[in-house]
């Protein structure tokens, strides 16, 4: 079947099975690699991607269902040269290790963000939950949300003014 | 010449032509500086490159047909439907490839496919590989692959491995190695002991679980008469080596390209996808990928061992170790792996930090038909620390002694011996740690 759906702010329209899988449309068939797989079943939080605004698993979507739907992945959130505040976060500190695990982490980030702009830690941490990582143990990975949360904070206000 | 002591410094000096201490501010130019990970901002941008990210045009999909069984002769193979799948290119099996050698990281006693009246160790061992145009017809292919086997004993515990009538996983017995340790006279120490404690501690099966599961790419230069391997080593020039053997290829027709690594932690020291994508990318002439899912890859590769440790020690009542006795007994599943060097690094290690001037242990990794065990973080000691800890504690409790105090009486200190004979000359530092730890938790002592 074709479905049309907007990826990373651009339209597209492609032929899918019942059989794909969101995961697979998106590293396959569009060739966002960045997009990962880690178990297949929603549980470790590497795939994750933001459809319709809300952070899913996309191991766990069947493509068609992307039918219309408007999707952000990793590969969405740098403008041009300039990073995302969450990525220059997470850089800066140093929550990056093997690195499989982070654009599942930034997804899950944003998606936090994007709807509580500035979180305590402890609701840093149940958005993350969704995520495992097996290299750094989170510590940074939480640091470097709280610290993408000010950057952001400090431009908006900046703009107010 | 002069009685000058040479530092470590000094010895970097005269022989590098790097000099650390040529300008102090050189060698401040890392340590206690924030520094940016080189990789970092690709892995933010999701740019970088993973071996699973790697796709080439005209690209064919593997799938392993794995064993049916944990312990069983492969009687039959039958790959006459599964080659009727539509997109199918090649199956193969060890019929096919009759000059396969094994491969191993230490003991070379895996075989890359099972050959008939062969046996197959675990559910993890290689039947037979399927090339297809897509993965979902090499996993369709791979379900029709038909299979007879003759069962054997299924042994998933060392102690039965170890029985005189159990059944011999492989040719020369279930004792893979065994190494001993002794110093002192460890009965003689136990005589000057007040207090003997003796207890039996289990560790168990852990898999490093890396976010990445193996996965890689090849292809084969038919010009150059090389194969290009693209797939996370922990070995590079290891698995080259490996690979090369066991195909009776020369090593610089093997070439293997390290993308980057989604996680390791030991479990990709040994060869997982390399072999089979050799195979197929010869036999074939296109490229083909090879990706293992998460269940695969925990049936298939390394776990770290789980080790039963039995410990025997002797302390004197004013709180001083005597004598130690440890028996370290490993699983290390159906192949050796790196099993030879871990469930003995763990008893060379078995009285952790702690002075005892007479000890005695012995070791035995066996074979089993679970998943084999090898390579993860700590390589042995982990298992050993758990059980030195818990009986430091226990002692510390007979003793009515405060373990923290216990611990301090007999901590490693400048000078001291390591059980296999290493004289701790610089960097010991263990005392310290256990009071900045009694310190930072605020420990108020206990008995």
């Amino acid at each position: 079947m074709q479905i049309k759906f907007k990826v990373n702010g651009e339209a597209r329209e492609i032929e899918v099975t019942p059989f794909h899988r969101l995961l697979d449309l998106l590293r396959e068939d569009l060739g966002l690699t960045g997009v990962k797989e880690g178990c297949g079943k929603g549980e470790c939080g590497a795939c994750s991607v933001i459809m319709n605004g809300r952070l899913i698993p996309s191991c766990l979507v069947p493509a068609p269902q992307a039918d219309g739907a408007e999707i952000i992945t990793i590969e969405g959130l740098a403008e041009g040269n300039s990073l995302h505040p969450l990525q220059e976060a997470f850089i800066e500190t140093g929550a990056v290790q093997c690195g499989f695990c982070i654009p599942g982490m930034i997804m899950a980030g944003k998606n936090l963000l994007d709807e509580n702009p500035s979180p305590n830690e402890k609701e840093v941490r149940t958005a993350l939950s969704g995520n495992i990582c097996r290299c750094t143990g989170y510590t940074k990975i939480i640091e470097a949300v709280m610290l993408a949360a000010d950057k952001m904070d400090s431009k908006g206000s900046g703009s107010d003014e | 010449m002069s009685d000058k002591q040479y530092s470590v410094k000094d010895y970097y000096c005269k022989h590098t032509t790097r000099c650390s201490s040529e300008t102090i501010k050189d060698s401040k130019r890392f340590v206690g500086q924030d520094i940016l990970k080189a990789d970092a901002e690709d892995k933010v941008t999701g740019k970088a490159v993973y071996a699973n990210d790697i796709t080439f045009d005209d690209m064919l999909y593997l799938k392993v047909k794995r064993a049916v069984h944990p312990h069983a002769i492969l009687k039959d193979i039958d790959t006459s439907k599964a080659k009727k799948v539509k997109g199918v290119v090649d199956i193969f099996t060890a019929e096919d490839i009759p000059d396969l050698r094994k491969f191993g990281l230490i003991i070379r006693d895996q075989p890359v496919l099972v050959a008939l009246g062969k046996t197959m160790r675990y559910l993890g061992d290689a039947l037979a590989v399927v090339a297809a145009e897509s993965i979902e017809a090499a996993k369709k292919a791979v379900d029709l692959i038909e299979v007879k086997i003759e069962e054997l004993e299924v042994i998933t515990d060392p102690f039965r491995a170890m029985e005189a009538d159990a059944v011999n996983i492989h040719p020369d017995g279930n004792i893979l190695i065994t190494h001993n340790l002794e110093t002192g006279d460890v009965e003689a120490g136990f005589a000057e002991s007040d207090i003997i404690v003796e207890r039996k501690y289990q560790t168990q099966f852990i898999d490093q679980l890396p976010m990445q599961n193996e996965a890689g790419t090849a292809f084969y230069d038919e010009r150059k008469g090389r194969v290009n391997i693209w797939a996370a080593t922990q070995w590079l020039h290891d698995i080259q080596a490996d690979v090369a053997q066991s195909l009776r290829l020369a090593k610089d027709q093997i070439r293997i390209i390290q993308p980057t690594i989604g996680g390791a932690f030991g479990k990709k020291e040994d060869v997982s996808v390399h072999i089979h994508l050799a195979i197929a990318a010869m036999r074939t002439g296109r490229p083909v990928k090879l990706t293992f899912s998460r269940e695969e890859s925990m049936i298939t590769q390394s776990k770290r061992h789980p080790i039963t440790i039995i410990n025997k020690t002797g302390v004197s009542s004013d709180g001083y170790l005597k004598a130690w006795q440890t028996k370290f007994i490993g699983d290390t599943g159906a192949y050796a792996s790196s099993g030879p060097a871990v469930v003995h690094k763990g008893m060379y290690h078995a009285t952790g930090p702690y002075n005892v001037e007479n000890i005695k242990g012995i070791s035995h990794a066996v074979y089993t038909n679970n998943t084999y065990a090898g390579a993860m973080r700590g390589f042995g000691t982990t298992q050993g620390a758990f059980a030195y800890e818990s009986q430091m504690d226990i002692m510390a409790h007979e003793l009515k002694m405060d373990p923290a105090e216990f611990r301090q009486k007999n901590i490693y200190q400048l000078g001291s011996c390591t059980p296999n004979g290493q004289r701790l000359n610089h960097s010991v530092n263990a005392e310290e740690t256990i009071k900045k730890v009694m310190e930072l938790s605020g420990w108020k002592g206990g008995k």
